[in-house]
């Protein structure tokens, strides 16, 4: 995989010397390509129109509701400063919306190692491969609004995690495991689990296709067994995929909302709540504009920084 | 890639793979059989038969399609653009554009509520179909802007000479040469509308607008607590979707992996 990118970029960067080489030698060709072409921006204008229309403006507004005290509705809303965000920093709910947060991010290393382990198994001559592939990969397409009530029901006192606990003599584990704060977070991660490891998968199985025969036959030669190759030679291959794998699982935990709105609405006591459900409850149910406002604005920093990391991970990929 | 040494070994990997496979088809098998508790296939008439629920998909598959017109016209306008035409403020507009590329739809929730409010767009497409369309125009320029890159200048270079404006290089050369990528583009943002919840929350609040998400709780207020009932809706809406899937697999896999890489 990352051999394409690499050659995609080299064939970019020679073009673009050669480009450039172009433009001094023809220097000015009427209506060409090689001066500053006006109908650029005319190409770029929806993307930019509707991008800044709606994403700048949503930053620029949010930022100027988050000083006030306002429900949203009332004509003239009171301008407060800075106190919505002290009252941030003291809104344990807040932290601890960010902690449910981080416990979401840490999963996402389940994700990655079981997608891995299916996707050396996947490559080592299992019969019916499709099948097992499809099956993993399913979870991934599915809209977590329209599983949300399955998972309601299968993690019930009464539902089928339950059921089959006890039909296996597991009774002392069974557990009405969405009505307990101790385990509500624990079963939501699971969901995510489930919904994600077959993206771990899929790349990793692109990744390990790209591993070359040559280098696990020497291994073997030299006297290298399973657990040897894999963490000598299939874990550091397949790096480039693990650390895009972190980003994006970073990116989608920011993104958490409708597992938790639905399948427990951030409850038990507040045990399952994330910045996206909290900053909905006090932006838009309890009309707490500005401090929804104020809640929206840490979430959009997260979303930034994460940006920058992506486009300088992308930027420095092209350049290795 | 593993070395898996006569057949009990072969046995016992298959044996393996299925017992960890298991638990990713538990949820898909548990919804299948909590459908058909209680009146057993009467849970699906049941469901089927609700006047309102052909709408809601017509809702969905309306404002999933516009959004993929949408996003698909701009990105591959701009992708084309910041590819292979020379203007000034070009890298600029290509860093304004990829700003929004991990905003969550969560962090427009309270600015745009207020504003649609105000603009009297509550309850109309619009509302969902452009911040669906904002959010995504960004990771699919990161893509195809790529992908155009990667194409040969000579090619352009020959257009050019031939006396072929852009718009010309445009539909006849770039279009047809981006189908890969294109199919990405489409399935992808396809996906991503038709599986969207908060924003039809947001704005989509009478039951004749709303979208497929909802409907578990559309299903919530007409079947009180009869979980059978809800859980076969949940059924028929994943049904098309699995469809889809099984039927474009190879394509949904290399768009990942093509999103992933760059």
């Amino acid at each position: 995989m990352k051999t394409v990118a690499l050659t995609r970029h080299r064939h970019e960067q020679s073009t673009l010397t050669q480009h450039r080489a172009g433009r001094a030698a023809k220097g000015s060709a009427p209506h060409g390509p090689r001066r500053n072409n006006v109908a650029g921006y005319l190409y770029v204008a929806p993307a930019v129109l509707v991008v800044v229309g709606i994403v700048y403006f949503a930053i620029v507004y949010t930022l100027r509701i988050s000083v006030l005290d306002w429900d949203g509705l009332s004509p003239d809303p009171v301008a407060v400063g800075l106190d919505n965000y002290v009252r941030l920093v003291e809104d344990a709910v807040f932290w601890r919306s960010l902690g449910h947060m981080a416990m979401f991010a840490l999963a996402v290393l389940v994700q990655m190692a079981l997608g891995l382990g299916f996707a050396i198994l996947l490559h080592s001559g299992v019969r019916a491969k499709t099948l097992y592939k499809v099956l993993l990969f399913l979870p991934v397409v599915l809209a977590p609004a329209v599983m949300a009530p399955v998972f309601r029901q299968i993690f019930d006192a009464d539902g089928q995690l339950n059921t089959m606990l006890r039909a296996v003599g597991l009774d002392a584990l069974a557990h009405p495991w969405l009505a307990d704060p101790s385990t509500a977070l624990y079963a939501l991660i699971t969901i995510n689990v489930w919904q994600w490891t077959g993206f771990s998968f899929v790349l990793y199985y692109a990744g390990l296709t790209q591993v070359d025969a040559s280098l696990i036959e020497a291994a073997r030669i030299d006297g290298a067994g399973n657990w040897r190759v894999i963490s000598s030679l299939l874990i550091p291959l397949t790096r480039g995929t693990t650390v895009t794998l972190a980003i994006l699982g970073v990116i989608g935990t920011i993104k958490t909302f409708d597992i938790p709105y639905l399948v427990t609405g951030g409850g038990p006591a507040r045990s399952t709540e994330v910045l996206a459900t909290y900053l909905y409850q006090q932006g838009i149910t309890d009309f707490h504009v500005g401090y929804g406002a104020a809640l929206t604005v840490v979430l959009m920093i997260m979303s930034l920084v994460l940006t920058v990391s992506q486009v300088r991970r992308f930027k420095l990929g092209s350049e290795a | 890639m593993l070395e898996i040494r006569g057949a009990a070994g072969r046995v016992a990997t298959q044996l393996l793979i299925t017992v960890l496979v298991a638990p990713f088809v538990f949820p898909l098998w548990s919804m299948l059989q909590g459908s058909l508790a209680g009146d057993g296939l009467g849970n699906y008439s049941s469901v089927l038969g609700l006047p309102q629920l052909p709408a809601f998909f017509r809702n969905s598959l309306l404002i999933a399609v516009c959004t993929v017109v949408l996003v698909y016209a701009s990105t591959m306008l701009a992708s084309f653009a910041l590819a292979k035409l020379p203007f000034v403020g070009k890298e600029v507009l290509f860093y304004v554009l990829l700003l929004a590329l991990t905003m969550p739809s969560a962090a427009l929730t309270v600015p745009l509520f207020i504003t649609v409010q105000r603009l009297g767009l509550l309850d109309s497409f619009v509302a969902v179909i452009l911040p669906l369309t904002a959010l995504a125009i960004p990771l699919n320029v990161l893509l195809a802007r790529g992908f155009i890159a990667a194409l040969p200048d000579e090619l352009f270079e020959a257009a050019r000479l031939d006396g072929c404006g852009t718009l010309r290089t445009f539909w006849h050369l770039v279009l047809p040469l981006i189908r890969p990528i294109s199919a990405v583009v489409v399935v992808w943002t396809f996906v991503g509308a038709w599986n969207e919840y908060l924003l039809p929350l947001l704005f989509l609040q009478s039951p004749t607008n709303q979208t497929i998400t909802q409907l578990p709780q559309f299903f919530s207020t007409q079947y009180g607590s009869d979980q059978t009932k809800i859980i076969a809706g949940a059924v028929i809406i994943t049904l098309p979707t699995v469809i889809v899937y099984l039927a474009l697999q190879k394509l949904f896999e290399r768009g990942l992996t093509a999103g992933a890489i760059k």
